[in-house]
């Protein structure tokens, strides 16, 4: 009873304040073999090394992938920050910080390494979104619209493998990424209405931006 | 030769031609692959179950004896691990009987290395880090010096034996005192002191072996022992920053652990070579390295607040310029 309020407190007080150097998070270990912390963590304790290696390589790209997504956003708005599109780019880019916010606990908490190149992420990202949105809002949107369709797509197959595995044993972690996806499924959906299509060049640019995506997603779950 | 020797060693022979042809898993293939990936693999596994071990036991209050008995297969490795600190998570094959059951007198290969291994730490001071330290060590727990013919590393497995102990009770230690923090029973440290403590009680763990640790470290140098000790390098410096409270996810992951397997190894290297009483020189160094780097930690913040501070006031300038 004790060590459930104890992990209540925990993951409360972990997501109050920033949750890098935060002394308090100590206990949740990897192998805990006690049930009751269960409940409150979104992923359940690894019962071997393959285990461990799948699941730490799918939240590594996971945060990657929401890493990256917030710096096109934070690019996007830098160009277009001040025109009628800001406020919706900046509503976007909310909805993401919150994802990497999450998914920034579920990393400390379970001890993942995240990908070595966060710094590459960080410039390439936010070029993307500079680049994209000096065409105009309908570039920004496309540049969303392609982005958003590689990350649900990168979701799906991931929801596919763990349902293949054990559905049971992953639920909280599907409910996640099931939300997650939904969120993005939405962003995308909001791009194509705001005229995405209509930039010109836009299979290319939709094209050659998923191919870079598909590049990101490879090598960040093995870097 | 003697008839005995030759039955066990013709035994251990038929074992390990067992194992490899069981094709278990992707570990299917130890027996047709070169030794030493099935040594990185052995050696590595042995070291995770005494962490899974640790890290479970943590939660308990009385650590079981060690060598209890494997159950089948289908036991989940984390039950079974509360019990032992030296399983093997992969099925067991030796000495099976009809049911795939094991009977309870009999042992793995793996638990039986484990313990002719740590019987044979002893011998070390003595006879250093190499296969007559595991022939003494084998003698003493009654088996015939034959049996170190499953050791194919010889010294390299005793090393990383001894590494892997010490990690793991360096992380149970950690843990521990974590959860001594949680309930409020200890003050929590401030990260320096922490490292240092941390890196300090390590280093204590060499102290009976430290006239033949330089021999230690030269065999973990070796290229087919390479991957594992890094393994064991990374694995103990991620633990000593996590029970520190590092919960980053950007690329202070990184630099902190550089930094921190950095103070670690020069730290081992000054302490072979030190001479003072109870190593005083050695905690000295080891403090002013840690200082270092805490200072070098803060003058980076301090320099990107400066530098933060800088753009926005070259973004107002430019804003007020832009009004006139």
């Amino acid at each position: 009873m004790q060590r459930a309020a104890k992990c209540a407190l925990r993951l409360d007080i972990s997501r109050a304040f920033c949750p890098s150097n935060v002394r308090n998070c100590g206990a949740v270990n990897r192998v805990n073999g006690s049930v009751s912390c269960r409940r409150y963590s979104v992923l359940p304790p690894p019962r071997d090394e393959e285990e461990k290696a799948m699941l730490d390589s799918m939240l590594r790209v996971d945060h990657a992938g929401e890493y990256g997504a917030n710096r096109i956003y934070a690019g996007q708005m830098a160009v277009l920050g001040r025109t009628q599109t800001g406020p919706l780019i900046q509503h976007m880019w909310d909805q993401e910080k919150m994802h990497l916010e999450r998914f920034n606990e579920i990393l400390g908490e379970h001890r993942v390494r995240p990908t070595l190149l966060l710094p590459l992420w960080n410039i390439a990202g936010f070029a993307l979104g500079a680049c994209t949105a000096l065409l105009g809002k309908e570039g920004a949107m496309a540049c969303t619209v392609a982005v958003e369709e590689s990350i649900s797509e990168h979701y799906n197959s991931q929801i596919r493998t763990l349902m293949e595995a054990d559905p049971e044993r992953y639920t909280e972690l599907l409910q996640l990424i099931k939300e997650f996806r939904d969120d993005e499924i939405e962003h995308h959906d909001t791009g194509l209405e705001h005229d995405a299509e209509s930039v010109p060049g836009y299979l290319l640019l939709k094209t050659a931006i998923q191919a870079g995506c598909k590049a990101a997603i490879y090598i960040s779950q093995r870097i | 030769a003697s008839p005995l020797w030759l039955d066990m060693a013709a035994l251990i022979r038929g074992l390990r031609a067992g194992r490899a042809l069981r094709g278990l898993g992707g570990v299917a293939v130890q027996g047709t692959r070169s030794t030493q990936c099935s040594n990185v693999r052995r050696g590595f596994h042995r070291a995770a179950l005494l962490r899974l071990a640790s890290d479970s036991k943590s939660d308990t209050s009385v650590p079981p004896p060690s060598y209890h008995e494997v159950h089948t297969a289908g036991e989940s490795s984390s039950s079974s691990a509360q019990g032992e600190s030296s399983e093997d998570a992969q099925p067991n094959t030796s000495f099976q009987d009809q049911s795939g059951e094991h009977s309870e007198d009999y042992e793995t290969e793996e638990q039986l290395q484990v313990r002719i291994l740590t019987a044979a730490l002893e011998f070390v001071p003595q006879h250093g880090w190499n296969m007559e330290a595991i022939t003494a060590g084998a003698e003493t727990l009654g088996l015939s010096s034959a049996s170190t013919g499953m050791f194919n590393n010889g010294a390299g497995d005793l090393v990383l034996h001894f590494v892997a102990q010490c990690n793991a009770q360096l992380t149970e230690t950690l843990a521990e005192q974590n959860n001594q923090v949680q309930l409020g029973q200890a003050e929590s440290k401030k990260t320096g002191e922490f490292l240092k403590d941390a890196v300090e009680m390590r280093l204590r763990m060499l102290v009976p072996y430290i006239d033949t640790w330089p021999q230690a470290m030269s065999i973990l140098l070796l290229p087919h022992n390479i991957p594992d000790s890094l393994k064991h390098l990374s694995t103990m410096v991620d633990d000593i920053w996590y029970y520190a409270g590092d919960r980053s996810t950007d690329v202070n992951w990184y630099t902190r652990r550089a930094a921190l397997t950095g103070i670690y190894n020069t730290t081992e290297l000054v302490m072979v070579q030190d001479s003072s009483p109870d190593f005083e020189e050695t905690w000295a160094f080891l403090d002013n390295r840690i200082k270092d780097v805490v200072n070098m930690a803060n003058t980076a913040k301090q320099v990107q607040a400066t530098g933060e501070a800088v753009v926005q006031g070259l973004m107002g300038a430019a804003i007020t310029k832009e009004i006139y």
